[in-house]
């Protein structure tokens, strides 16, 4: 059963299953400014021409909480709360995704790892996958 | 160069909107249609009177403004969809000011209408959302500002939970919010609703409503020779940024910031219009979660960074403060349908200026800061002042 992306052009999946999945980033070559994700255009510079670049799995959490209402205007739902935070990459990027864990898993400073979760299966039998950020074992 | 926009010969010469809320059996179009015709009634004028129209939602297709004009009267007038997120409103009623002050029309009208019942009643968060972050709510985000802001400063929930008493609090006194609890809400209630985003609780965040709100502004002129009675409430500054890039900025999911965005935004108004944040009696900002509002305290320039926490403590931007912040209950209270929401608070700038808030009139207000910020993110300072 093959992995593929929500969407294309923001991760790498690797073929190995244990390996972890890469963000892909740009960096501007005349100010070094470095983006998630992908940009033609440097937002600092305005250079135009970037250079495709692999990002840190590893980064720090500078902020975080943790969501109990999970859908919008929806006040009754089973749905189980989930984490959301910002993690500082050591490149610049902050980046802003869904973390894994629960309530009690996150410190600010922390350091996270870069992980897939499968969404759902397709209709070509492939795991549709998302980029989501977990604590690293032993960090909390 | 950008410059902050200011007005010249401009009034506001009606404001009219709908109580906002969950108006499920309301028609979109005839709250834009009632809306319009409280503005209209207001100003003393019929749809003839209006040289050109800005209007504006959120949540809504390709054409819907133009459709819903018509509820007013097919006139022949320009009509022109403005769209900037939760900062929508503000940003019509500037360029409905501006309509003005060019020259270009005697009489303009600001229109916006917005239902988020229906996107909450199809599972959607509205449009433009990269699918990848679909699952990251508003609330999710101004918690991590919130959050943030407790490690860096030592904010206690408390401070928040107070911010959100005083609005719903200032709710009960407007006959325009969406909430009117019939007592008085304390801190200890507002920490026991339910937890939406740690630390933020259902009571610290807006409603999704349905509502409309009309604004027209005239040539000063024309107001005075038409209401010779009322003070003359005129838009003085605007100001309108998006983001400038910095290091930290989130381009995937949603964003509104950094913060820096407001603080610029306030000093081009400012500068604009030769004023200070100590020259405003009354002001209102997007509340949409209420520790945005402590943010704003200090970057409208209002309270040293950091000194926001005191300002709640002294009870400075509540009733007989220094300087009343959301009089008419701010996004949390009068409620947030979009689009819509930047009128409402013209519209009780206007109230208050003309002094005709009863029950929370700040006396003797003669300058109002009208702020709102908007996902993507954009940001809008407003200034208005009244003469006699």
């Amino acid at each position: 059963m093959a992995r593929v992306p929500i969407e294309e052009g923001y991760f790498r999946i690797p073929d190995d299953p244990e390996a972890s999945p890469v963000l892909l980033g740009s960096r501007c070559p005349n100010c070094g400014e470095v983006f998630f994700p992908r940009r033609m255009v440097c937002a600092q510079c305005l250079y135009e021409g970037t250079d495709d670049v692999d990002l840190s799995i590893r980064g720090t959490l500078w902020t975080w909480t943790y969501c109990e209402i999970p859908l919008f205007g929806k006040k009754d739902t089973d749905v189980p709360g989930y984490g959301v935070g910002q993690v500082d990459l050591p490149e610049g990027p902050r980046i802003q995704a869904i973390l894994m864990g629960g309530p009690d898993d996150f410190e600010f400073g922390m350091e996270l790892e870069l992980d897939l979760e499968v969404l759902r299966t397709n209709s070509e039998g492939d795991e549709v996958v998302i980029y989501r950020f977990r604590p690293v074992e032993g960090a909390a | 160069m950008r410059r902050g926009l200011t007005f010249e010969g401009v009034a506001v010469a009606g404001i009219g909107m709908v109580r906002f809320g969950m108006l499920r059996d309301y028609a979109l179009m005839h709250m834009a249609r009632d809306a319009g015709l409280i503005a209209l009634h207001d100003a003393g004028m019929t749809l003839a009177d209006v040289d050109e129209a800005m209007v504006g939602y959120i949540g809504l297709t390709s054409m819907t403004g133009v459709k819903a004009m018509k509820e007013l009267g097919l006139t022949g007038l320009p009509v022109t969809h403005i769209e900037n997120a939760s900062a929508t409103g503000l940003v019509a009623f500037r360029e409905a000011a501006w309509a003005v002050s060019s020259g270009r029309a005697d009489v303009a009208m600001a229109l916006c209408f917005d239902k988020f019942t229906d996107l909450a009643a199809r599972g959607g968060r509205g449009g433009g959302r990269d699918e990848i972050d679909a699952p990251i709510l508003p609330a999710s985000y101004f918690a991590l500002w919130a959050q943030r802001r407790m490690h860096d400063r030592g904010t206690s929930v408390e401070t928040f939970a107070k911010i959100a008493a005083k609005n719903w609090n200032y709710g009960a006194a407007s006959p325009m919010s969406h909430r009117q609890p019939d007592h008085v809400v304390t801190v200890e209630e507002v920490l026991a609703s339910r937890m939406v985003a740690r630390p933020l609780t259902s009571m610290m965040c807006c409603p999704a409503d349905d509502g409309a709100a009309c604004v027209i502004l005239a040539r000063e002129e024309l107001v005075r020779a038409q209401q010779p009675e009322r003070p003359l409430v005129r838009p003085l500054a605007s100001a309108l940024q998006s983001e400038t890039y910095a290091r930290g900025h989130t381009f995937v999911g949603p964003v509104v910031g950094p913060s820096t965005m407001t603080r610029d935004t306030a000093l081009e108004c400012y500068e604009a219009a030769s004023l200070g944040p100590e020259d405003v009696n009354v002001a209102f900002v997007h509340d949409a979660f209420v520790n945005e509002e402590l943010e704003y305290y200090e970057l409208l320039g209002f309270c040293e960074p950091g000194g926001g926490d005191r300002l709640v403590a002294e009870g400075a931007t509540g009733p007989g403060g220094r300087i009343p912040f959301n009089t008419d209950g701010g996004l949390v209270a009068r409620g947030h349908p979009g689009g819509p929401t930047g009128l409402a608070i013209v519209h009780e700038c206007v109230q208050q200026l003309r002094g005709q808030a009863t029950g929370r009139q700040v006396e003797g207000a003669r300058v109002a800061l009208a702020h709102l910020v908007g996902g993507g993110s954009i940001c809008t300072v407003n200034l208005l002042g009244v003469t006699d």
